[in-house]
């Protein structure tokens, strides 16, 4: 039994295909169920932390303490686990080959857990992507794959992730190949689908089939509103440019602080999130159960306004400070609040053409995400996904489009993008990678000497892309690669040196 | 590598295996934990609202189904918290929640058909009381869908619909509980729903069971009274007054009763005096009435039918003619009536004396 089983195993292995398939579900699978156990934890814990009726200087004391205990042991023993997780996974599979250690996924795991149960007002969605990528990365290093297949792997864990935090299977695969490939048309496709169901299926077994929110059924009232939304989108997009310049420049002063104070650095977000807590107790955590009840149209104009502000700062200092926790969910929270500020001074002046605050509420969200996180597909598959109510999907497209704009218009730089720089890592944009796609191997050949073709000799053809050749020699280890033709593989048409290469890319040695 | 393979492969399997495990205790904690929070928060709600203090109670109760979302107890304690705070657009909103997963919700139903009464929809009040009445209850089904029958009968009641509130009544006779309370009130609606002869059954079985209750004595005065049969509504006032003397409607009804038998011309063994002295006495009280309604700008019509009553009253009428003249007295005094009624804008009302004497005259 157990030598069929082995058996079926080194075929398995031998079959790259079948075993990225079985390895998908896998990961699918020990990921949702992974972002399940974070989700519990964090819950019970905050739940704990906070208990019904206790005393305001909770409030105060506990994200002190929680920043102060998780700042040590970010700086400590899990350097690599601050901050949300979406730039270091990014880094990871266009850097190291999709290498991410366990001593990362585990801070970030209790890191994480630890910091958003005390209060620090930051989410758990990027923190589960880098946990699902680096479970990936650890799994496919363990099992003996090449390079090119732990790096397909890392993305079916992030979608995995994804899926099970936010419970968007669709949304998680969207983001995947939007923000952590840049690539719609990405050859992993197929293992980001299989893992991000497997995974959702897991949440569903576990925790049972409820949406992130429960939203009343909203729908456009008068043709006129598709204009207040419009203003929404335009609101929601200087929000967003907002919270991201105030966070990139808090975190460009919180890095010129001395470095023994890194450990300490954190604590200004706890006390920055206790203080406002102490006030104001919505500005706790991540807020999914006030942004439930704006959804469904509980607001006060003057308090929704009031909690955005004070949401942008907590979140931003929390984040620059260097706590562990993402920014979707922070985003969610800001773009409801917006959305209803906007829907209830839409409302009181124009009731009988607009529909309630909460729809407005459920726009905004959107609105925000794709004007702060700069994915706009993802963030309208997201919003339908995350409330399933589809009557409102076309403001929310219009709203979005008008963020994204005002977004990419005032700060160029995503903030993804120009949080890695601030790191020193500069990662090939889009843009930049499509331009490299052109850039093909006859660009770069030179005529080839006298040489061999062996029948299993690595080699690449005249229309594919320098990229691949470059991906090619350096999975076999060369320094030069042979060009072949088409229609005779034992045809030597030239060769492509590492020097050439980079010349033709426009980097001189 | 090959033995790294299978044991990562191995440990991967277990380690899924583990953490399902270790997931399903964590939710079945959070399940109890959330659960005692819910029930916690139900409460508070719940007692807030004894305290009528409905706005707090339903910010609790929506505390409480943020947790547990799909409980309908919760969800059908925010809508009764919403339609006594006198929010009745959300609480519309919270019972068609309750109504789509369960279109059968008795409770919902009824709730439904309250807040449709008190806007004044009529139609789909009723319809949500009959949904109530055939709908689904969780707890004493038949306690409570009596109670649902009976608000639609009041409601019935209340909008005088004589011919469905009979309908509702109907099923009910049968079935009815068998306390005094419960018997009379039906006996009142029967009343109520034109229906004085089902109505004399039940307050003569309770006369039958206690012959010394009042209302039912009352009841049957007005059952009478609602078929004309005066004397003997007469009769059943007079016992009935002489059981609880300080009840004022009763007293009123036997005055009606003894004026009427007093000033009807039409009872059986007059002689032909009284007959016209009761002509005359009718005349007199119809023109008083015309001449109330119609004070200025009298039509010639009414003018000359008042000149011809106040001749009629003045007339000395031998004693052989008086019959001929008593039959053109109260000719003319429902001509008078006519008139009235068709030249008057106030409506001539239908329960005095005059009214009944003219309406048993008209037949």
């Amino acid at each position: 039994m157990i030598a069929k089983l082995r058996h079926s195993l080194e075929r398995l292995r031998a079959n790259e295909d079948q075993l990225a398939l079985v390895l998908s579900v896998l990961i699918g699978a020990l990921v949702g169920l992974v972002v399940v156990a974070f989700i519990l934890l964090t819950g019970r814990l905050a739940a704990h932390m906070y208990p019904a009726g206790g005393a305001g200087w909770r409030r105060i004391l506990v994200p002190v303490l929680g920043s102060l205990a998780t700042g040590y042991l970010l700086w400590k023993y899990f350097p690599f686990a601050r901050g949300s997780g979406i730039p270091q996974t990014k880094a990871a599979i266009v850097i190291s080959d999709g290498r991410i250690t366990m001593r990362t996924v585990l801070g970030k795991f209790f890191c994480c857990s630890a910091s958003l149960a005390t209060g620090i007002a930051l989410g758990r969605e990027g923190p589960s992507v880098h946990v699902g990528a680096g479970l990936a990365s650890v799994v496919a290093r363990n099992l003996g794959l090449t390079p090119k297949q732990v790096k397909a792997l890392v993305p079916a864990g992030c979608s995995a992730a994804l899926a099970a935090a936010f419970n968007t299977p669709i949304a998680a695969v969207l983001f995947s190949l939007e923000e952590i490939l840049g690539d719609m048309h990405a050859t992993v496709l197929g293992s980001v689908v299989i893992s991000a169901a497997t995974s959702w299926m897991v949440l569903h077994l576990v925790l049972g089939d409820e949406p992130l929110f429960h939203v009343s059924g909203y729908q456009l009232v008068h043709p006129g509103e598709f204009g207040v939304y419009a203003v929404l989108g335009v609101v929601g997009g200087l929000g967003s440019v907002c919270f991201v310049k105030l966070l990139l420049n808090l975190r460009i002063w919180f890095a010129r602080l001395p470095k023994k104070t890194v450990w300490l650095q954190p604590v200004a977000g706890g006390l920055t999130v206790g203080l406002l807590g102490f006030f104001v107790p919505e500005v706790l955590g991540v807020g999914y159960d006030y942004v439930e009840k704006v959804l469904n149209g509980n607001i006060v104009v003057q308090l929704v306004v009031l909690f955005a502000v004070l949401k942008i700062i907590a979140t931003a200092v929390c984040y620059a400070s260097g706590n562990a926790g993402g920014i979707f969910g922070p985003s969610l929270f800001i773009g409801a609040m917006i959305g209803a500020a906007v829907g209830g001074v839409a409302h009181s002046l124009f009731p009988a053409y607009t529909a309630g605050p909460g729809a407005y509420a459920l726009v905004g969200m959107g609105t925000a995400f794709a004007g702060i996180v700069r994915t706009p597909l993802t963030s309208v598959i997201m919003i339908f996904e995350i409330t399933r109510d589809y009557t409102i999907i076309v403001p929310l497209m219009i709203s979005n489009l008008i963020a994204f704009f005002i977004s990419q218009k005032l700060q160029p730089e995503p903030i993804y993008e120009a949080l890695e720089h601030q790191d020193g890592i500069h990662l090939p944009t889009a843009q930049s990678r499509a331009q490299a796609a052109k850039v093909q191997v006859q660009h770069a050949m030179r005529a080839a000497p006298a040489l061999l073709l062996g029948e299993d000799m690595a080699h690449v053809h005249p229309d594919q892309s320098l990229s691949l050749a470059l991906e090619r020699m350096g999975e076999f280890g060369l320094n030069v690669i042979p060009v072949v033709s088409r229609a005779n593989a034992h045809q030597l048409i030239g060769i492509v040196t590492l020097e050439d290469a980079l010349h033709a890319y426009g980097v001189s040695k | 590598m090959g033995r790294s393979f299978i044991g990562t492969f191995g440990l991967v399997l277990l380690s899924i295996a583990a953490l399902w495990v270790a997931d399903v205790f964590l939710a079945n904690v959070e399940k109890t934990e959330t659960h005692a929070q819910a029930v916690r928060l139900f409460d508070e709600g719940q007692t807030l609202r004894q305290r009528g203090e409905n706005a707090q109670a339903i910010e609790r109760i929506e505390d409480a189904l943020a947790i547990e979302r799909t409980n309908r107890w919760y969800l059908q304690s925010l809508a009764d918290a919403q339609v006594a705070a006198g929010r009745n657009s959300d609480a519309q909103a919270t019972l068609a929640e309750l109504l789509d997963t369960d279109s059968t919700d008795g409770f919902a139903c009824l709730l439904m058909g309250r807040i449709a009464a008190k806007e004044g929809e009529f139609g789909t009040a009723v319809s949500y009381f009959h949904r109530a009445i055939y709908g689904h209850w969780n707890d004493h089904e038949s306690d409570n869908r009596q109670r649902a029958r009976f608000e639609l009968i009041d409601y019935l009641a209340e909008h005088n619909s004589k011919e469905e509130l009979l309908a509702e009544l109907l099923p009910v006779e049968e079935h009815a509980p068998k306390d005094l309370k419960s018997r009379l009130r039906l006996g009142q609606l029967l009343l109520l729903a034109g229906s004085p002869g089902r109505a004399a059954d039940v307050f003569r079985g309770i006369v039958r069971d206690e012959p010394a209750n009042a209302e039912a004595h009352a009841g049957l005065g007005e059952a009478d009274f609602a078929r004309a049969d005066y004397r003997g509504a007469q009769r059943h006032f007079e016992e009935a007054l002489r059981i609880a003397p300080n009840d004022g409607n009763t007293r009123r009804h036997l005055e009606v009763c003894s004026e009427f038998l007093a000033l009807d011309p039409m009872r059986r063994g007059l002689d032909p005096q009284e007959r016209y002295r009761r002509s005359l006495k009718l005349l007199e009280l119809t023109s008083a009435e015309v001449d109330k309604c119609i004070t200025k700008n009298q039509p010639p019509e009414v003018e000359a039918l008042l000149d011809k009553a106040a001749s009629a009253q003045t007339a000395h009428v031998k004693a052989a003619r008086q019959g001929e003249s008593a039959e053109a007295n109260l000719d003319l005094a429902e001509q008078l009536w006519q008139l009235r009624k068709r030249e008057c804008k106030a409506a001539a009302p239908s329960d005095t004396p005059l009214a009944l004497v003219l309406a048993r005259l008209g037949q």
